[in-house]
């Protein structure tokens, strides 16, 4: 009859460093899309021999120094993860290794042949973005033609090789009113849930926010509202919508949203340079980037580098803003912290679109409630 | 066990019903605050220190048609939780000493 966990505002526990569960590699830093919200804003390179890419040796270092910091699970995204050229053979590796495999792409890669390949982990899972229930609408946001039939095979081949399948639509002006189309798309498909993002003010994203090719603050707690409340019972789709738990209603986030207590605590990226960062804000934000693989030793970087130690004491209780009087803030943990720090310098900035829905009398009055101040 | 079977709320604890009729309890006391679903709400509202649990799992089996066989455990079971993190208290039985 009551929620999963309490939304407790006690005093922070005696910190200590959580295990490193899940390692995000960058793999490269360019992509054969050029997508107009793109938040790491990659080089454009077409068939992926004019970027940097990750060395597989440093692939393989930060895996072994990880798994003794409790190392579970991967992710490999990018740029466009599959146009590194030993991409299979990163497969084989995480394989060797046991560990769980998370891959981003847009699917212009993703042939039969390698979805097979991804399919031979035991644990596997790919998110396929596709941002419009058409090919002009999808082909306006990603920048290529072709591209959207590219997206919708990838899924077929994933699909047929038996991964687990998640389409990510990215909301802004231009689509939004092919959400209830992209599920019925989804359904066809055959995937196992859609992912509804936000266009984040980073990199190409603060652009799009400038022209106001993104949606108001008002009208994204509305389009989430109709994702959980009238699309959402009517698919057997998962459907998440992307936006801060304050907003999500306690039915959604008790049947499992998807996106429970974030996991910021417990990842770490490791950018296409070879450097350990927060994640791919590093690539665009130099403080956020923490140490050289196989120069710097991991357990040092992940005990000891003053932001992650800041993050682990801090987080929650340091938000600032409406973040600080948020219910929710012990699962949201400030929404995005790159993002709010690549906004604002400030670790404990409240995360943007709570700031504004706050500023504009549109934040749940039933998910605040500070701590008295002690005397 | 020295109180009667007769919950009664944390006077202090605000229920905030929200468009989905899950609610918040929040005890502003200690910011705590925890999410209830719509038989949550109705059992809530029915702890008023004079029902007993028999009492209020009787009418919620009237009011929630899919309520389960099993209500009395899960209801007991709810507000126990609710106890154990002190939205919810058990008046203690009056003692008489005798000299």
């Amino acid at each position: 009859m009551s929620s999963e966990s309490e939304m407790k505002n006690e005093d922070a526990e005696k910190v200590v460093t959580p295990p490193l569960n899940m390692l995000y590699f960058y793999l490269t830093e360019g992509c054969n899309l050029a997508c107009r919200h793109c938040w790491l804003a990659p080089r454009f390179d077409a068939i992926g021999n004019r970027s940097i890419t990750l060395p597989v040796k440093l692939f393989e270092t930060a895996i072994r120094e990880a798994k003794p910091l409790g190392l579970g699970g991967v992710k490999l995204t990018g740029g466009e993860p599959l146009l590194h050229p030993h991409f299979t053979h990163l497969l084989e590796i995480i394989r060797r290794e046991d560990l769980s495999l998370t891959v981003e792409t847009n699917g212009l890669l993703c042939t039969p042949e390698i979805a097979a390949e991804i399919a031979k982990s035991s644990n596997r899972f790919v998110s396929v973005s596709i941002d419009g229930s058409n090919a002009e609408t999808h082909e306006w946001v990603r920048g290529v033609p072709g591209s959207f039939e590219a997206a919708r095979q990838a899924v077929r081949n994933l699909v047929a090789a038996g991964v687990r399948t998640q389409i990510i639509f990215t909301v802004m002006r231009n689509n939004f009113d092919q959400i209830d189309a992209i599920v019925h798309m989804a359904e066809e498909l055959g995937v196992e849930s859609v992912k509804f993002n936000i266009v984040q003010p980073t990199a190409r994203g603060v652009k799009l926010h400038e022209v106001q090719a993104t949606m108001s603050v008002t009208e994204l707690i509305k389009l989430g509202q109709h994702v959980e409340l009238e699309l959402a019972p009517k698919t057997n789709l998962r459907l998440f919508f992307d936006y801060p738990q304050a907003f999500r209603s306690l039915s959604y986030i008790a049947s499992g949203d998807g996106c429970g207590v974030c996991g910021i605590l417990g990842i770490l990226g490791v950018i296409a340079s070879g450097h350990y960062a927060l994640c791919g804000i590093g690539e665009q934000v130099p403080d956020m980037v923490f140490g050289e693989v196989g120069k710097d030793p991991l357990e040092i970087v992940w005990r000891e580098h003053p932001i992650l130690k800041a993050l682990q004491a801090g987080l929650p209780e340091r938000l600032e803003g409406i973040c600080s009087r948020c219910l929710m803030k012990r699962r949201c943990l400030g929404s995005c912290v790159a993002q709010n720090y690549y906004s604002t310098n400030s670790l404990w900035a409240p995360f943007w679109l709570c700031k504004q829905a706050d500023e504009l009398g549109l934040f749940p009055a039933s998910r605040l409630g500070a701590r008295p101040a002690q005397s | 066990m020295n109180q009667i079977d007769r919950p009664i709320t944390n006077p202090i604890v605000v229920l905030r019903e929200e468009s989905d009729d899950w609610a918040i309890l929040f005890n502003p006391d200690t910011a705590n605050a925890v999410g209830i679903n719509p038989v949550g709400v109705a059992v809530w509202k029915m702890i008023d220190g004079k029902r007993r649990i028999k009492d209020i799992v009787l009418e919620i089996k009237a009011s929630f048609k899919n309520a389960s066989e099993s209500a009395f455990e899960e209801i007991s079971s709810f507000v126990d939780t609710l106890a154990k993190h002190n939205y919810v208290g058990y008046e203690l039985k009056t003692t008489t000493i005798v000299e």
